[in-house]
């Protein structure tokens, strides 16, 4: 398994590849219940944990809402891979979740 | 939302704690996931060996957990709501959530009959599969999923050095988070175990000619509602409608079907209630447009889909409920 050093480089330079063009807000069911909010999209919770990673935002109430109420659905993938950019959004999702969960059990702040 | 850091660090201790205790996610020892092969005349060995991952079993449990979770609304705003869950933490195991999972009835039987009928319909294309009982293992899938990989490596581990001693030379899955983990997450976890994994409606779509169909009275029209991980992740779409077809009832498509499938919400079931209840509602409704019979092929769907059937006046049926009534010839209730 990577070190989380390595997968965070990884993540980030993975994460920096979503143009946030938007096609796949409305493909996700989350963004759907919750009337078009974009933070509980796949877009959104990439963006959110790009600036998670790179420290610009906090792992408050909020963010722990938003990457861990991902369905794992993979509904956008469809979208993104017909966008002709293919990423593998659950999976960044997981593996920044991976990060974050080591965190939150041993009780980190931020 | 108030209360979700707290909530999800819960979560996670919650199921570390129970794992590293039980080896199950809801802190459960093995005899209760073993009852419903009673009397099925299934080997502890075989060339076949089946894995339920204790997910059709753990039906009552789940529900009886999330609802308590819901009654205690609104969850972000109660002061103390890491004590509640971690008072699911030690109760998980315990009296109080297997106490008022018993009165649950309908749903343990249905997911009973789910698997009966999954091991019946195997039976019937001629294959009779081993089953490891208490040693038939959690595969991990919400751990893996919460970012617990560790933990599910370790699930994964454990059940392949099981499915090796028993000889087995395949396995056989019943949900398509199982084979999820065992067919893309294992490789990467565990490495190749040269153990294949395959769902059983897949095994009995290539045998799907000697599956004995439903009475007549029973060939309703279902409205097909394919798992998110079935169609998506493991391209299982055709094989379920192959099998439909030869139990002899009909399946029909709503607005969004197969690959482009919409979630039942269930996977946030356990953290966020009301928004997984939003998307299953979505959910719900665009199914239920098209026919008041719905068929599902997952344990998960079926917990959050079965929600609405009193509701809405709706019929959920699993696919190994449908084997069931085929084997059984009998209406559920």
């Amino acid at each position: 398994m990577k070190t989380a050093e390595e997968t965070r480089d990884m993540l980030l330079s993975e994460l920096a590849k979503c143009r946030a063009c938007r096609f796949c807000l409305d493909t996700c069911p989350t963004y759907q219940a919750s009337a078009g909010l974009e933070t509980l999209s796949s877009c959104g919770r990439l963006q959110t944990l790009r600036y998670l990673l790179m420290g610009m935002l906090r792992l408050d109430d909020s963010l722990a809402y938003i990457l861990y109420s991902c369905l794992d659905c993979k509904r956008c993938e469809i979208m993104c891979k017909s966008k002709g950019q293919g990423l593998e959004i659950t999976s960044l999702i997981q593996m920044g979740r991976a990060l974050l969960s080591d965190r939150l059990l041993k009780g980190e702040e931020g | 939302m108030k209360g979700s850091r707290r909530l999800i660090a819960q979560a996670l201790d919650t199921l570390k704690g129970n794992m590293e205790r039980t080896g199950d996610p809801m802190g459960f020892k093995n005899d209760y996931w073993t009852a419903w092969a009673e009397g099925m005349g299934l080997a502890r060995n075989g060339d076949a060996v089946l894995m339920t991952s204790r997910m059709y079993q753990m039906l009552p449990y789940v529900m009886k957990m999330t609802e308590m979770i819901s009654k205690a609304k609104p969850i972000q705003e109660i002061e103390g709501m890491g004590k509640i869950l971690s008072m699911g933490h030690r109760i998980a195991g315990e009296a109080l959530i297997r106490w008022k999972a018993k009165g649950d009835t309908e749903i343990t039987e249905r997911g009973v009959r789910a698997l009966r009928g999954a091991v019946s319909g195997l039976k019937a294309v001629g294959v009779t599969p081993g089953y490891l009982f208490e040693e038939d293992h959690y595969s991990g899938a919400l751990l893996y999923d919460l970012g617990l990989s560790r933990y599910a490596q370790h699930q994964l581990t454990k059940a392949y050095e099981t499915f090796k001693k028993s000889g087995a030379k395949e396995v056989i899955v019943t949900d398509p988070h199982t084979l999820l983990m065992l067919r893309e997450v294992a490789p990467q976890l565990v490495g190749d175990s040269g153990i294949p994994a395959r769902h059983y409606l897949e095994l009995l779509a290539e045998r799907k000619d000697r599956l004995k169909p439903v009475a007549p009275a029973l060939r309703r029209k279902y409205v097909m509602h394919d798992p998110c991980m079935m169609a998506r992740s493991l391209g299982i779409v055709d094989q379920v409608r192959g099998v439909g077809a030869s139990l002899g009832i009909t399946v029909i498509e709503p607005e969004n079907t197969k690959q482009n499938t919409m979630c039942c919400g269930g996977p946030i079931e356990y953290a966020f209630p009301e928004l997984s209840r939003g998307v299953s509602g979505l959910r719900i409704r665009e199914l239920a447009k098209i026919s008041t019979d719905i068929l599902v092929a997952c344990p998960v769907c079926l917990m959050n889909l079965y929600r609405y059937e009193k509701e809405m006046g709706l019929r959920v049926r699993d696919m190994g409920e449908v084997l069931y009534e085929a084997a059984n010839g009998e209406t559920p209730a």
